[in-house]
């Protein structure tokens, strides 16, 4: 049986108390607002920010390649210490720590800071730490110590943090409570998923009244696979040796980078950039010396995405592409089929008179070529009498750019807006650019201004034009799929948005594919740098590059492939600066990579054939 | 019997006043976060964001529920008790979180079944009422359910389901000496756990129990905070009063954040919507014929009721701190789940009793 009159007391027990609580509020609130903002101008509460541990970052294995973990530290509160018991507190640190020395008993005791940071205390024993909390200044608080798991390995993708300067903490107000900011890589661009919130100790004059603990930051999980990063660290260091004993340079190679995306989805599985840093020096504060060794040698450039190189011959897909889109091959030609006769140079003459002679790699020429052949022997006069059509088809008109409008198509000219800080964009030249550089950059161009001949340094990737790998890759994956999107880090991002390039049929990708293969076999500039793989190269495709850099610079080697045309997975762009031939050095470095990626016994780099 | 059925929301009609009710304080929760966080940004780590998606949650819980006759609920409550008992066992098995197993980490969100614990309790306890003759075996059972909780541990949820049992044991027909006598031994077993549970806190550090040692500290500048709210509430104010330090702010102490924002208007307010709720809720006690009804009628109010009274006393300092959330105001899914789940029972008994509005 219910009984309603006690349900009665209750409800009047409940009305009571909440009449109780609006009457106790209207106390607070308003008779005695007066009360509480003086009280609230008055209080002398300072704060010491304790730093929260930064999220952690995982491989897409779930493999950690960098924890945060919270251990004990000794901090002094500073408000306690004066002229009675400074000796003593000296003395005491002194004999417990031997590795303190003066000058770090100078920063200790003349700090401003509420709290001083003394030492990692996880080396104490339990009785070793309740024994220092006998001495009131003494304070233990858990702190953060990060740990980059695999060094030199990923360092450019993971990046390095440091202190905030001013223009960080506004754009990251948590940094300065942290004292700790991404300065590189996703520790920078993914800032405000990993730093967490501080944590805040509350004094009133020198005692600790309050304590609240410091939220950690989000974890991260990346797309990278660290043992292919690590194989294709292993490969470019070993290239770059090779090119180094074989290449008759004075100049010695030190950079390159290598990236592997994902075909479908444009997850970045790999991306590496020589010369590269241990993230974990940053953690403890660099030293000048060591900071200035590495960045003399540019090892904090990333320079997958901020390499700005011309592509040379990789950048002979983009006519490929635009040549079967338009049907537009060299004159007289009317299919992929058509061959002309390769005799080594061109000679030709431009409506205003001037003759010309373009000489090939090959001194005495690739015979006789078609769009499939040029590709795989990389023939130059092929393509540039594309360019030599299309400068006398257009020359002047809307369409004299259709070949930078098909590099843009692809990405070329602008950022790929993949989750790194600092990406570079590259230009791509044309006439418009030429004129605005006669102004603002002068010493880049001739007073005649764009010219037939600047389209055809164009279309075999040479002249103005600049690029980074990771527009490369980005470019094939494209021109492969058929679909374009922004490469990227986070696994977060794996839905990330595709967009159909009506452009490029199933039929185009086919062509293609057979294509790149021929490089990598018989006849093919890549061929002999994949003849280790015996029959297991006839399924792979790729390009070669050897771009001419001007001011005495050797050439930059480029390879960029797929790890098979039957069931490409992904896309390996290869890049040695100052490499010079990409069938020599770049083509076998990437060979090593397929190797790993497609389960085959890895064989060491091999220099190449050099060609073009 | 009336035939007045508003089918638009849900088959079987959804009573206006507890519908209408549900969604203002849902509003007044995303308006208080929506001030309290910094920018907004499209995904689950923003407190806006996350409540929003917690209240669609709960707007569909609230809908699926209206299909659920009372009589299917009193069927299956006793299974759901054993469930929820179970879950509560296999939860103290899992690694504690901030000293705690309070917690089942399911990716995104975090599901804490005491929260549930509360309603089913509520809901099982009614049935036992009106079912059974014996009353000892019910308090057996409670006790055990209890003992979960606490050794978790979370007091605050143990005393507002203790307190839950107590008053529906009241409303019963029960001899008040008996209700005394139950009232005296919970709170001998309070303190005999209170003592041995002391003892097993050395997991928390020095850190924690000075934590624990300054509540004052937290609770007065709560207090500075709720004050400086003055009567329009500061959200309006260009220049603000700050330099106050209030942890948890979107959690246990959001009710200082609003009043802060919202001043005594913004509490008047919030309490008046709530008065009216639970007068809606007393009407049952009037008009139903069944007795399970009335006695979970009488849980929930005192659930929410109890639940406001004891966040509001500790935040204002007359209580010592519990950690309990403020009903649909409170960040966190599954307190909104619950208290939801709580609304769409109440708007099937008043469908089964012909209340539309």
């Amino acid at each position: 049986m219910f009984l309603r009159n006690r349900y009665n007391y209750l409800a009047l027990l409940f009305i009571s108390y909440f009449l109780f609580i609006i009457i106790n509020f209207f106390s607070l609130q308003i008779l005695n607002i007066n009360d509480s903002i003086e009280k609230i101008d008055q209080q002398t509460y300072d704060v010491f920010y304790l730093s929260a541990p930064r999220g952690e970052i995982y491989d897409t294995n779930k493999e950690k390649l960098v924890t945060s973990s919270l251990e004990p530290h000794l901090f002094i509160n500073l408000r306690k210490i004066n002229d009675d018991n400074i000796v003593q507190y000296k003395q005491y640190l002194k004999y417990n720590f031997k590795e303190l020395k003066n000058s770090d008993f100078e920063d200790i005791f003349n700090s401003k800071e509420l709290l001083y940071l003394v030492r990692n205390i996880n080396d104490l024993d339990y009785l070793e730490r309740q024994s220092l909390l006998e001495l009131d200044a003494f304070e233990i608080f858990d702190y953060p110590i990060r740990q980059y798991n695999y060094g030199n390995i990923a360092s450019h993708i993971i990046g390095y943090i440091g202190r905030p300067t001013l223009e960080e903490f506004e754009a990251y107000p948590e940094s300065i409570r942290n004292g700790i900011v991404g300065k590189s890589g996703v520790e920078k661009y993914y800032e405000e998923k990993l730093s967490g919130i501080a944590g805040q100790i509350v004094f009133k004059g020198k005692e600790i009244i309050d304590f609240t603990s410091p939220l950690p930051g989000e974890d991260l999980y990346l797309t990278i696979d660290i043992k292919t990063q690590r194989i294709a660290t292993e490969s470019l260091l070993e290239g770059i040796k090779l090119a180094n004993e074989n290449f008759d340079s004075e100049n010695i190679i030190q950079k390159g980078s290598i990236v592997v995306l994902d075909i479908d989805s444009g997850a970045v599985v790999s991306m590496v950039s020589l010369p590269d840093f241990d993230p974990n020096k940053f953690v403890k504060g660099i030293s000048s010396f060591d900071f200035d060794q590495l960045n003399r040698v540019d090892a904090f450039n990333n320079f997958a995405i901020q390499g700005l190189y011309p592509p040379g011959s990789v950048f002979k897909l983009v006519a490929y592409w635009l040549a079967e889109n338009e049907g537009l091959f060299p004159e007289g030609i009317r299919s992929r089929n058509n061959t002309l006769k390769c005799e080594g140079k061109l000679s030709f003459s431009f409506n205003d008179g001037s003759q010309q002679v373009y000489n090939d790699w090959k001194e005495n020429g690739h015979g006789n070529v078609d769009l499939s052949s040029a590709i795989q022997q990389s023939c130059n006069v092929y393509f540039w009498d594309i360019a030599l059509k299309i400068w006398r088809t257009y020359e002047g008109s809307s369409d004299e750019s259709i070949l930078q409008e098909y590099a843009r198509n692809l990405g070329f000219g602008k950022i790929t807006e993949i989750d790194l800080p600092y990406e570079k964009a590259g230009v791509v030249p044309d006439r418009k650019l030429f004129e605005d550089w006669t102004i603002t950059k002068p010493e880049l161009v001739r007073p005649e201004g764009w010219l037939g001949g600047d389209l055809m340094n164009l279309i075999v990737g040479q002249g103005a034009i600049t690029t980074t790998p990771i527009q490369i890759a980005n470019a094939y994956k494209t021109l492969l799929t058929g679909y374009s999107s922004s490469p990227y880090f986070d696994k977060n991002k794996d839905n990330i948005q595709k967009v159909k390039n009506y452009n490029i049929n199933d039929e185009f990708i086919e062509f293609l594919l057979d294509d790149l293969n021929l490089v990598t076999n018989k006849n093919g500039t890549a061929y002999y740098a994949f003849e280790v793989l015996g029959s297991k190269a006839n399924d792979i495709g790729g390009k070669t590059g050897t771009a001419q850099n001007p001011g005495g610079k050797n050439s930059t080697s480029w390879f960029a492939g797929v790890d098979s045309v039957s069931n490409p997975k992904y896309i390996i762009v290869t890049v040695v600066d100052e490499g010079g031939s990409g069938s020599a050095v770049a083509a076998p470095i990437s060979r090593r990579v397929i190797q790993h990626l497609t389960g085959v016994d890895l064989t060491p780099v091999k220099f190449g054939e050099i060609t073009e | 019997m009336r035939e007045r059925k508003i089918t638009l929301l849900g088959p079987e009609g959804t009573n206006l006043s507890i519908f209408f009710l549900f969604l203002v304080f849902n509003f007044i929760s995303w308006f208080t976060l929506f001030v309290l966080s910094e920018g907004i940004e499209l995904n689950l780590n923003n407190i806006l964001i996350r409540q929003i998606v917690f209240s669609l949650i709960s707007f569909l819980v609230f809908f699926l529920l209206t299909y659920i006759s009372i009589e299917n609920i009193r069927q299956y409550i006793d299974s759901l008790f054993v469930i929820i008992t179970i879950l509560l066992a296999v939860l103290l098995r899992t690694t504690p979180k901030a000293g705690v197993r309070r917690w089942f980490d399911l990716g995104p969100i975090d599901f804490q079944p005491s929260e549930f614990a509360k309603v089913i309790t509520v809901l099982f306890i009614a049935n036992y009422l009106t079912k059974r003759k014996s009353r000892y075996p019910l308090l057996l059972f409670l006790g055990f359910t209890l003992i979960l909780i606490l050794m978790q541990p979370d007091l605050g949820t143990s005393i507002i389901i203790g307190f839950v049992i107590f008053t529906m044991i009241f409303v019963s027909e029960v001899k008040i000496r008996y209700l005394v006598l139950i009232a005296l031994l919970v709170v001998t077993f309070f303190f005999v756990f209170l003592e041995s549970g002391l003892i097993n806190e050395n997991q928390l550090n020095r850190i924690n129990d000075f934590f624990s040692a300054n509540d004052d500290f937290q609770q007065s500048q709560s207090k500075l905070l709720i004050s400086s709210g003055s009567l329009f509430g500061q959200y309006f104010e260009l220049n603000k009063l700050e330099k106050v330090f209030v942890p948890v702010e979107t959690t246990d102490f959001i009710f200082a954040a609003y009043s802060y924002n919202f001043g005594f208007i913004g509490v008047v307010f919030i309490l008046t919507m709530w008065l009216l709720f639970f007068f809606r809720l007393s009407q049952i006690i009037n008009i139903s014929n069944s007795d399970f009804e009335k006695f979970v009628i009488t849980g929930f109010v005192t659930l929410l009721a109890f639940q406001i009274i004891v966040n509001i006393s500790t935040i204002t300092g007359l209580l010592p701190l519990t950690g309990l959330p403020f009903p649909l105001l409170s960040l966190g899914g599954s307190s909104m789940v619950s208290t939801a789940v709580i609304f769409g029972i109440t708007n099937r008994i008043f469908i089964e009793n012909n209340l539309v509005i």
